[in-house]
């Protein structure tokens, strides 16, 4: 199933992408940029602004206990003497959480029903080392499996086929800093696009030059067929981000701080109209051994007034229903403080997911201190998959089973976002979202996934069909065998007289799962 | 034994060194064997080097860090150890002191008075070829890495875990080989030391009161030191080092029968290098044509190897210092413990793109910026010191040879030549036809521009 470019493709690739650019190599001032083809130009003409997807790495593993605190929990303070926050001082959440006092720009959001926070995140077998559980939460796979491409770059290589064969007009995935993150690494090459400035980046690709000679099939020629594809897509994209960068604006004043001219930057992207899907920023300083209280405050102060600004200024420019906001971390840190008024690693953590889309409050029971694992630290109760899986379903619009091919399982999701749903049978081979619009005047449109009910099975059987609500069949909508796959279909229901209804999808092993309509 | 030539002369040399000038190659291959290149230049033992600046002694104190000197003393730290990497001749040695800061990373952001980085550095050029089981066992109790792994006023009744974990899984065994008990019980006997002025000194009482810990299934009243030897003991530990030099030095995927054979020299060596060294870079392995030119030019290696390359009298090391900070590599600021995990991970478009620009600078005598940069290119000269200057096809050819471990196509080479040329033609060619220097500027540019380049 490895997916890996051939030679061949790789030729494909430069003699395409050689048609799209004017190559520099050979002349000293000349400019190697690319047009955009005029297909795409066209295509992009006429698109609305898709979803993207915003995610804030926080590297060195982020202390969750002082970051959404057990306000109200004696043990907290016992295990926690000199570090914990002081009683009285948290921003109010609910059910005795409370925010980090330093907090105030996302405990303002979180009023206005804009912040999602999952509680004691985490997965089986947890790792305390930082680089194999980044790469855990990279790659999105079991403790105890090693893969190597980013869940990301495994959810761009479904959104862009044509890839490395084709670029599309816009970078796939845009990060800020310097070196490429694992996330936007596949087997089909790297999809991100990785710069700290539009304009500096636009400036330095100029001179850059790459030949279409294909490398020879040695090891060392593997290497070079690396740098050419990242010359290329420089190429590529130096100019499409500076013209985004130009076209877009800030329309909110942000913090100096780095993490806050990433997101600046980001929003100027968006706004400047490019459909990137995905973006990454980053901030580190997390690892908090020692003397952890002063650090960790300004850490979070940071990220509050950064990603406030950030939700103000899309607010400001009528982009914030487009866009969310993530944040994860390696894990979270022990309960017990250390002997240097730190903490060390620990497991599982607080999510923070922010937008005008998401349902906001507080999702899982508190953390438990009293049953620790063995190492003293606490039990995950969330899968950090079931978010992701959230998070590519009802944010970015992937369809189950292909969110089920990029983790290789089905995790279920979490009430995360206004459109979620609010839970599902586990272990269901089939599923079935909500219609939209519901109530319906006339027309409404229905999803609906069947997965494998066992290992091998390629197809199943189902009847899908509204009822009324005595149970009487009004009409069946679709039956018969259907091959694994999302399915999605749009329904004439202006005949039907108003009431309420069923939607039901049933299978032939048994398993049924109901959904209630209003006809208007 | 591989054989003798110049192609397998200069990947060595590519590998041990910060790159080389075409007189470095021409020394190397005077010594006319690779037994005597290995025994008499690259591996012989070197005495330490004197310091960049008295500072190196001071006692550290707050003011240092208020008044600005510590960022100026790093940074004098910091040109200090690239002119030795200028001057390292045929020599080892500084690319050992790399290895060891890439695998002991202490970064400045957190170890901020660069007088222990310096102790720390001197330490790894002590090392550079010595025993590696001492090595841990000294850095274990060095001021940088105690500050920097927070062994520093750690005691034993609630033991700070960040060099006992790193330790294991990042110095000496690698992931899977201890569980976390090994690592709580480990974290004990580390414990019990402070960094006191420049030393770091041990205090009984600090330390752990049990009578025994177990470590690895085995109960004992471990010292730091004791406890290293035991963890030399499982059979994890030659093949670790063995498989990150290997890595580092050969390919960047190991080969993991070759580390094997690594890893019993090196135990039948009791852990000293220099005879490990010497295996390896005598070996076969070494040598093959499909891993010469694979590995992807680390910042330092780039970026001192072309100042070397274009026969640069003065290193501006200002430019070094500024632009290894835009290539992800500013020495003594690795990104984290882990140090900087090298090959494709230095290359993202923006490094890319940068790499292109620092070699440009070298030729323009400026930056991307606008910055001057003081010691560029003498043109001229430089291409004159070529026997073959004055013949067009022979000169790129040789100059090629020397510049890149790929081999390049002839189409590339012509496209090279025709760049020097710029519409004259072959027969026509010397250095002294007008605007030659920008003509072979203009060659060199495009040359290091191209993606063959980064490899080495």
């Amino acid at each position: 199933m490895k997916k890996t470019v051939t030679r061949k493709q790789f030729l494909q690739q430069m003699a395409w992408l050689s048609g799209g650019v004017s190559w520099g190599l050979g002349s000293m001032t000349g400019k190697a940029y690319a047009q955009m083809p005029a297909a795409f130009a066209a295509a992009a003409a006429g698109a609305t602004r898709g979803k993207a997807l915003v995610i804030i790495q926080l590297n060195g593993g982020n202390d969750g206990l002082n970051t959404i605190i057990p306000s109200e929990d004696d043990i907290y303070y016992s295990k926690r003497p000199d570090i914990a926050i002081k009683k009285g001082t948290g921003l109010a959440i609910s059910n005795g959480m409370t925010f980090h006092p330093a907090m105030t720009g996302i405990k303002k959001l979180y009023d206005e029903g804009q912040v999602s926070v999952i509680q004691n995140i985490g997965y089986n077998n947890p790792d305390r080392s930082h680089f194999r559980a980044t790469d855990i939460w990279h790659t999105g796979s079991d403790a105890k499996v090693v893969w190597d491409e980013g869940w990301a770059g495994r959810y761009l290589a479904t959104k862009y086929p044509g890839f490395p064969m084709k670029l599309p007009k816009d970078p796939m995935a845009i990060q800020l800093g310097s070196v490429e993150s694992m996330l936007f690494q596949s087997d089909m090459g790297r999809f991100g696009t990785v710069f700290e400035d539009p304009n500096l980046f636009y400036q330095l690709v100029n001179g850059t030059s790459a030949d279409t000679d294909l490398p020879p099939a040695t090891l060392a020629g593997d290497e070079l067929g690396f740098l050419k594809q990242i010359a290329t897509s420089s190429i590529q994209y130096a100019s499409v981000i500076q013209t985004g960068a130009n076209k877009g604006k800030n329309a909110f004043t942000y913090p100096t701080t780095n993490l806050a001219k990433q997101l600046a930057i980001i929003a100027k992207l968006i706004s400047g109209g490019l459909e990137t899907p995905i973006f990454l920023a980053n901030i580190g300083g997390f690892d908090t051994h020692a003397n952890q209280l002063n650090q960790h405050l300004n850490l979070w102060k940071n990220i509050s007034d950064a990603v406030s600004a950030f939700q103000n200024d899309l607010k400001n420019q009528g982009l914030d229903e487009f866009v969310s906001v993530m944040t994860y971390s390696e894990f979270g840190r022990r309960v017990n403080q250390n002997g240097t008024l730190g903490t060390d690693h620990g497991t599982a953590a607080p999510m923070l997911v922010v937008g005008k889309t998401v349902k906001g409050g507080l999702l899982g029971p508190n953390p438990n201190l009293k049953n620790l694992d063995s190492n003293g630290d606490i039990k995950f109760v969330y899968d950090y998959r079931q978010v992701y899986s959230t998070v590519l379903r009802d944010h970015l619009g992937l369809d189950a089973v292909n969110t089920q091919q990029i983790f290789k399982q089905s995790f279920e999701r979490l009430p995360i976002f206004n459109n979620s749903v609010e839970e599902l049978p586990e272990n269901s081979s089939i599923e079935l979202v909500n219609p939209v619009p519901n109530p319906v005047e006339d027309f409404t449109l229905l999803q609906y996934s069947v997965f494998p009910p066992s290992v091998g099975v390629t197809k199943q059987t189902i009847k899908l069909a509204v009822y009324d609500l005595s149970g009487q069949e009004v009409h069946v909508i679709d039956a018969g065998e259907k091959a694994i796959g999302s399915y999605q279909l749009t329904l004439d229901l202006s005949r039907l007289s108003a009431g309420f209804y069923i939607i039901s999808l049933s299978s032939a092993t048994g398993q049924r799962i109901n959904k209630r309509m209003i006809k208007q | 034994m591989p054989v003798w030539n110049q192609t397998n002369v200069n990947h060595l040399l590519a590998r041990t060194l910060f790159g080389f000038s075409a007189k470095d190659s021409q020394q190397a291959m005077g010594y006319g064997s690779f037994t005597e290149l290995i025994n008499k230049a690259i591996l012989v033992d070197t005495p330490l080097p004197a310091p960049p600046n008295p500072w190196v002694t001071t006692t550290p104190a707050q003011i240092q860090q208020d008044n600005g000197s510590a960022g100026n003393w790093y940074r004098e730290l910091t040109y200090w150890w690239y002119n030795r990497m200028l001057s390292e001749g045929l020599n080892m040695q500084e690319k050992m002191v790399l290895f060891f800061h890439n695998h002991f990373s202490n970064e400045r952001d957190k170890v901020n008075y660069p007088q222990y980085m310096y102790q720390q550095n001197q330490l790894f050029r002590k090392h550079a070829f010595g025993n590696f089981k001492q090595l841990v066992k000294d850095v274990t109790i060095d001021p940088s890495m105690l500050i920097y792994l927070d062994g520093n006023n750690s005691r034993g009744t609630n033991a700070n875990e960040n060099y006992a974990r790193e330790i294991m899984e990042l110095f000496t065994l690698g992931i899977g080989n201890y569980t976390e008990t090994d690592i709580k019980q480990a974290a004990k006997v580390f414990s019990g030391w402070q960094v006191k002025g420049l030393v770091s000194a041990f205090d009984s009482t600090r330390w752990y009161n049990e009578a025994t810990v177990t470590v690895f299934t085995k109960a004992a009243k471990f010292k730091y030191d004791t406890l290293i030897d035991w963890i030399f003991e499982q059979k994890a530990a030659a093949e670790f080092i063995c498989r990150k030099l290997y890595t580092e030095f050969v390919y960047y995927k190991p080969n993991e029968a070759f580390v094997l054979q690594m890893a019993d020299v090196f135990r039948k060596n009791n852990f000293e290098l220099k005879p490990l060294l010497s295996f390896m870079l005598s070996s076969d392995e070494f040598y093959k044509a499909s891993i010469q030119g694979s590995k992807i030019k680390n910042p330092t290696e780039l970026m001192v190897g072309t100042s070397k390359l274009l026969q640069i009298k003065m290193t501006d090391t200002v430019n070094l210092y500024e632009l290894s900070k835009t290539l992800q590599m500013q020495l003594f600021q690795p990104p984290d413990v882990a140090g900087w995990p090298g090959q494709r991970e230095w290359i993202s478009s923006t490094t890319y793109s940068h790499r292109g620009g620092f070699t440009d600078s070298l030729l323009t005598g400026r930056r991307f910026n606008g910055v001057a940069v003081t010691g560029k290119i003498e043109t001229l000269p430089f291409a004159r010191s070529f026997a073959t200057a004055e013949k067009a096809v022979e000169f790129v050819d040789e100059v090629v040879g020397l510049a890149l471990r790929f081999p390049l196509s002839d189409a590339r080479k012509k496209f090279l030549l025709d760049t020097l040329l710029d519409g004259t033609t072959v027969m026509n060619w010397t250095t002294y036809v007008s605007n030659a220097d920008t003509r072979i500027n203009k060659f060199l540019k495009t040359l290091m521009r191209l993606p063959e380049y980064q490899l080495c």
